[in-house]
């Protein structure tokens, strides 16, 4: 399944945006669904988090914190 | 008059309307503005999550009881928060089970907080949606075709903003309509999965539960749920078994499902002319800025603490000298007798011991209610999340670390918020090791003893050793948490996904309601110890074994008469000599060679002792045993100190060696009972207190030891 535009949130750049492939982890993805964040829905990366933590994103008009292990495991694609 | 007495009896009964929703939905709020101050905190049975109640009266003469449940995304949990939900929704017999429910919804994420609401409906339950956050969705220009909503949903719908009288009549109507009619049979929202079908079945036909989504939430809770019978637990596990059911498999499958049949019909009732408000995003640029956003938050931690100890100094003086001036009062008018020194020294020391927290306490929660009320305090988490997760803990452990520098007992009772327990155990273990409020009189008198008057880069030595000492506590605090991280083995599945709710201007009754609420469980909790414990010492510093304390007072006598002491000298010297032969002077006496290597005589034994009340008695007791009349001349006390000689040698007792010593004793020791009995309450153990105690006090004695004998 992962090609070359299917990368990992947390490797996004601050305001790139994608849409969610896949979790690579189902705890998290039970738990972030949710928190009504899903396969399809378009994530936003806003900006990393201080001394080497988590990551600040969006998705629609709700803003989230995720630590670095659960912004690693949504899979993302993106327009070419 | 005999159908009078039947409609009575009906009126009795009383019926459980409970509160529903996501967090940051406004749930809280409502709740807030349907009961104000007749709302009782209590805890869930045989958990401490704070469960909230009040009787609510309808228009009928009817009266219910309205319950606030944990906020919570859904009917599968992550949390001890979040579990009472499903453990009470689970149980039809328990009392808390609603009759109706009120379910909050934020108008603005509408299609994420309605996935709890289509659960809920599916279990059977009548259902009033309350739609929340109007003045958001106004400034938005969002609207929402309300009728069109409840026609779908098949539930009444209202959208409320708390300011309007004729919005609670409609509310109080609405939940009468629901709690006096027969519901309407509805058609279950989700359809479950033939393997789910299967299961559900068998569950019914196990247990005899009515509901088909009911039976499926058995299966995938039946290995926790409290309340289920071993039986019930090993038939529907043997289901589960045969069927190879995977729970969190089903979850996903469940949730994806439900969204995808409600997700239209939210994009159908909502419309939106305006644009998105970006005051949040704006603000957020610099508030989680890496490094502005650092700074901001140091700025403002300082400003909370410039509260706790320059304004609430006001109030605390002013209740020490109410309570020192209610005593003389008594004095004077009591004849001189045990009663009398019971209610001065006993209940109105320990009762000022405990009022004189409260303003610290209060402007403190005022100041974090108000930073989670905007928005902020989730800000806060995200910024030092990894920081503290290093530590073993979680962003959230910061609010209880900083609220640790008023007192430690509130400050561990905010520690309920963070799920993983393995975090919530450290952070409440740690927290005892920041410098409390009550800490502070002890510094003062002692610090003169270890630094000189002087100065340095325009600020005072003893305000650098002040700080020290802070930083002692603080770091001890992390490198503890750090040991205990690599040490406390407990299977973590900790998470931070931690919604950042929009910025929003302050609802003042809901800070006002917190303050309310954590001052009156601080009285509650640790008040009542404090005071019995102020009896008991009270106790062992006015009496002594047979004719000890008689003998030793007509001893000072004698010694006053000889030296021709004033008579205010001579009852100083009096108190001193009673203390000495007291059971509090024994006890002293007996710790005196285990203190001895730390370098402290039998009467800091006393003092160590009498520490156990509330720290900050110290002084008190340093005033008495040194016989100065007065306790509240800390300056005094440290001249008289200073005078103090040791008998066989003639050396000054409190040399640096000593003072150090003390103060690294009084950083890091646990002296204090409350807060070990607050520990017992939120760990549900005496295990956790235990070490707890044992640990610091070891670190303390060997902390003290090896300074003393480096330095003595």
């Amino acid at each position: 399944m992962k090609t070359a535009n299917h990368r990992a949130l947390f490797d996004f750049k601050p305001k790139e945006k994608g849409t969610i492939v896949a979790f690579t982890d189902d705890r998290i993805a039970c738990k972030m669904m949710m928190m009504g964040v899903r396969p399809g829905a378009t994530l936003e990366f806003v900006r990393r988090a201080p001394f080497r933590g988590g990551c600040y994103i969006k998705a629609g008009n709700a803003a989230f914190a995720l630590r670095r292990k659960e912004a690693e495991c949504i899979l993302l694609e993106t327009k070419v | 008059m005999y159908s009078f007495r039947d409609e009575s009896m009906i009126a009795i009964e009383t019926k459980t309307v409970a509160l529903f929703g996501n967090p940051n939905s406004g749930k809280s709020s409502l709740f807030n503005q349907l009961t104000g101050l007749r709302q009782k905190v209590g805890n869930f049975p045989g958990v401490t999550v704070d469960r909230k109640v009040a009787r609510l009266q309808l228009f009928d003469e009817q009266e219910v009881k309205l319950i606030d449940f944990p906020g919570t995304y859904s009917i599968y949990p992550n949390s001890q928060d979040e579990r009472i939900v499903a453990t009470h929704l689970c149980n039809p017999s328990s009392e808390d089970y609603p009759d109706a429910v009120i379910y909050v919804a934020d108008i603005t994420h509408l299609e994420k907080h309605l996935l709890l609401f289509t659960q809920l409906r599916d279990l059977g339950l009548p259902i009033l949606l309350m739609l929340s956050m109007n003045d958001l969705a106004e400034q938005e220009g969002l609207v929402v075709d309300v009728q069109k909503l409840s026609k779908v949903l098949e539930v009444p719908v209202l959208q409320f903003d708390g300011r309007a009288k004729s919005q609670h009549t409609e509310l109080k109507t609405t939940i009468q309509n629901l709690l006096n009619q027969e519901p309407a049979p509805t058609s279950p929202l989700y359809k479950p999965s033939s393997e789910e079908k299967t299961i559900i079945q068998a569950v019914r036909t196990a247990t005899e539960i009515k509901s088909d989504y009911h039976a499926l939430l058995l299966a995938h809770h039946h290995d926790w749920l409290p309340n289920l019978e071993t039986s019930t637990k090993n038939s529907i596990q043997e289901i589960t078994e045969k069927n190879d059911f995977k729970s969190l498999k089903h979850q996903i499958q469940e949730t994806l499902n439900r969204f995808d049949h409600f997700s239209p019909i939210v994009n159908k009732v909502i419309s939106k002319k305006g644009e998105d408000n970006t005051i949040t995003d704006r603000l957020d640029q610099i508030l989680t800025h890496r490094f502005w956003g650092v700074l901001i938050f140091f700025a403002l931690m300082l400003l909370v603490f410039q509260a706790i100890f320059a304004w609430a100094s006001y109030p605390m003086d002013g209740i020490e000298a109410t309570f020192g001036w209610l005593g003389e009062q008594v004095e004077t008018m009591l004849p001189d007798n045990w009663f009398r020194s019971l209610l001065v020294d006993g209940i109105l020391a320990g009762l000022a011991g405990v009022l004189v927290f409260i303003p610290q306490i209060a402007i403190l929660f005022f100041l974090i209610a108000l930073l989670e009320e905007v928005g902020y305090m989730a800000r806060a988490v995200f910024l030092f999340d990894r920081v503290m997760q290093r530590f073993g803990m979680n962003g959230r452990s910061l609010v209880a670390l900083i609220s640790g520098g008023a007192c430690a007992i509130p400050a561990i009772m905010s520690t309920r918020t963070i799920s993983d327990w393995k975090e919530r155990l450290i952070t409440i273990l740690v927290t005892p090791f920041i410098s409390c409020s009550a800490r502070i009189p002890v510094y003062i008198v002692l610090v003169a003893f270890v630094v000189p008057a002087g100065k340095w880069l325009f600020i005072s030595w003893q305000a650098w050793a002040f700080m020290g000492l802070y930083l002692l506590g603080i770091t001890t605090a992390l490198v503890s948490a750090w040991v205990l991280k690599k040490v406390l083995k407990a299977e973590s599945h900790s998470f931070l996904m931690l919604e950042l709710p929009k910025y929003r201007s302050p609802r003042i009754l809901d800070v006002l309601l917190t303050v309310w609420d954590k001052v009156k469980s601080f009285i509650l909790e640790a008040g009542k110890i404090i005071l019995l414990i102020s009896i008991v010492l009270w106790f062992l510093a006015s009496y002594g074994p047979g004719e000890e304390m008689q003998l030793a007072e007509q001893e000072a006598i004698e010694l006053a008469t000889q030296q021709n002491l004033d008579e205010q000298a001579t009852d100083n010297l009096i108190a001193a000599k009673k203390i000495e032969s007291s059971y509090a002077g024994i006890l002293g006496k007996t710790i005196e060679p285990v203190i001895r290597p730390l370098g402290f005589d039998w009467k800091i034994g006393i003092a160590l002792i009498t520490s156990f009340a509330a720290r900050e008695v110290f002084v008190g007791t340093m005033a008495t045993i040194y016989s100065i009349g007065s306790e509240e001349d800390e300056y005094k006390i440290q001249e008289r100190m200073a005078k103090e000689r040791h008998i066989l040698t003639g050396q000054p007792v409190y040399t640096l060696a000593t003072s150090l010593s003390l103060l690294i004793f009084y950083v890091l020791a646990m002296q204090c009972v409350s807060t070990l009995a607050v520990v017992k309450k939120e760990t549900n153990s005496w295990r956790w207190p235990t070490i707890q105690f044992v640990a610091m006090t070891a670190m303390a004695y060997l902390g003290s030891l090896l300074v003393y004998q480096f330095l003595g």
